[in-house]
């Protein structure tokens, strides 16, 4: 076995190029999480409506997501969609778009968990209290549900930045892809993978410890 | 605007995409025993009083669970060669990526499942004559793996749905072969939504599995 001369000192005079990846990887994992959250308390509460025509569309939607993997479905964004509506997606669209379909199904159900969760005293007491549906959500079920998800929620995004390295494999430049790029050009695979690697933990177990103290932190108040 | 839906040329090219199920299937079934049989013995090892070994182990499953599977299938498959010197086709690659970073995630389980079993277990099974592996082998492993069943098969739903990521190290799943037939024919909607649909089938079953489990023991 011949000893491997290790080289790092190229992977820091390309270190920019990882960053403008890292950037991106930032970008789409942001925006994805936000746009998702939103569109998942949407589904959330459709979920837990009596209304069928309401709740079924929603269940069907977050199984489809959650029951196919999450390469197939920026595949299909990326190259079946555009056939679909005849127009062009950027690889950004299809990861975008995919990802955040992803995490509102994934986070409907978290929300629909912590709604449950909700004893049902607390929503005859609004109702007694003349509350409609919306103020009652807004103002006594929602910022108690919101408090008991959050651990849920933050091991949610650490999924999702988990995740967006997908989006490399239809060629949107965030930081898998960039070390990609730069392991064929300069052929140092292992620095450079082992790099990207590196980042890529950083990032995730810093979210997972968060989400772990957060957790603690949470149920002690209770 | 108006297309025209063929899934005709899907059923012409089934062969194909047959053959990309098999690996599919393949991979799936052998990287599940492998990472079963890998979160075991992680497990083990995080459970040692050996201070060294139950370290070694923590960070073994923390690289895995906090490091993307895309990464780690690159990293086995263009990295670990060159710094071994051996040779490692797709297939082997996406065995270790997988079997490894499944093994993390059931190594939680296990610890979880095994510390689950009341101390009383252990002294009675001591107080028996037991050996350590005597001990875990026919008391507390039999009793915790039932408590665990769910979270298994949720975890090796979470396998399938990381098994198409091989198709862009080249081995013939199900989405490589899509992707191949795709190209070929520009029928890119047909194709994708056809390999959605069957991955959607296999993975509605093991969830279904799953919240059976969850139900039965929960009663």
């Amino acid at each position: 076995m011949g000893a491997y001369n290790w080289d790092f000192l190229i992977v820091f005079q390309n270190l920019d190029v990882l960053a403008k990846g890292l950037l991106l990887t930032f970008k789409i994992a942001a925006s994805s999480l936000v746009t998702g959250l939103i569109i998942g308390l949407v589904l959330g509460g459709m979920r837990l409506s009596k209304k069928k025509l309401l709740s079924f569309p929603a269940a069907v939607f977050v199984e489809i997501f959650r029951n196919t993997p999450a390469l197939v479905q920026i595949m299909w964004f990326f190259y079946a969609l555009p056939i679909l509506l005849n127009l062009q997606v950027s690889p950004f669209m299809a990861a975008f778009l995919s990802l955040t379909m992803n995490n509102a199904a994934f986070s409907a159900e978290i929300y629909k968990a912590g709604i449950n969760s909700i004893e049902k005293g607390q929503w005859e007491a609004g109702k007694a209290l003349g509350m409609n549906f919306l103020k009652l959500m807004q103002r006594v079920i929602l910022p108690q549900a919101i408090k008991r998800t959050i651990p849920a929620f933050t091991n949610r995004s650490v999924e999702l930045t988990r995740m967006t390295s997908l989006a490399s494999t239809i060629a949107y430049g965030e930081l898998m892809y960039q070390g990609r790029l730069l392991s064929e050009y300069l052929y140092r695979p292992i620095e450079i993978f082992t790099t990207v690697a590196l980042i890529y933990f950083i990032i995730l177990y810093t979210g997972t410890i968060f989400s772990g103290l957060l957790e603690k932190r949470l149920s002690r108040s209770d | 605007m108006d297309y025209k839906w063929d899934f005709l040329i899907v059923l012409k090219n089934i062969d194909p995409l047959i053959s990309g199920l098999y690996g599919t299937l393949l991979l799936s079934s052998v990287s599940l025993i492998l990472g079963l049989i890998t979160g075991l013995i992680l497990a083990l090892l995080r459970l040692s009083k050996f201070k060294p070994v139950n370290v070694f182990a923590l960070y073994f499953i923390e690289i895995f669970r906090c490091t993307p599977p895309l990464v780690q299938l690159y990293w086995i498959f263009y990295a670990l060669p060159i710094l071994i010197n051996i040779s490692l086709g797709p297939f082997e690659s996406a065995i270790i990526a997988l079997s490894l970073g499944s093994g993390a995630y059931f190594a939680e389980i296990f610890r979880g499942g095994i510390v689950s079993i009341a101390r009383g277990q252990w002294e009675a099974g001591k107080s028996l004559g037991m050996s350590y592996f005597t001990l875990m082998l026919r008391i507390i492993l039999p009793q915790a793996i039932k408590r665990m069943l769910p979270a298994f098969v949720n975890r090796a739903v979470e396998l399938v749905k990381t098994t198409p990521l091989v198709a862009v190290i080249g081995y013939s799943d199900l989405l490589y072969q899509t992707v191949l037939l795709s190209q070929r024919s520009y029928r890119s909607l047909e194709y994708f939504t056809f390999a959605a649909l069957i991955y959607f089938v296999i993975l509605s079953i093991g969830t279904t599995l799953s919240q059976y489990f969850e139900n039965k023991f929960n009663n």
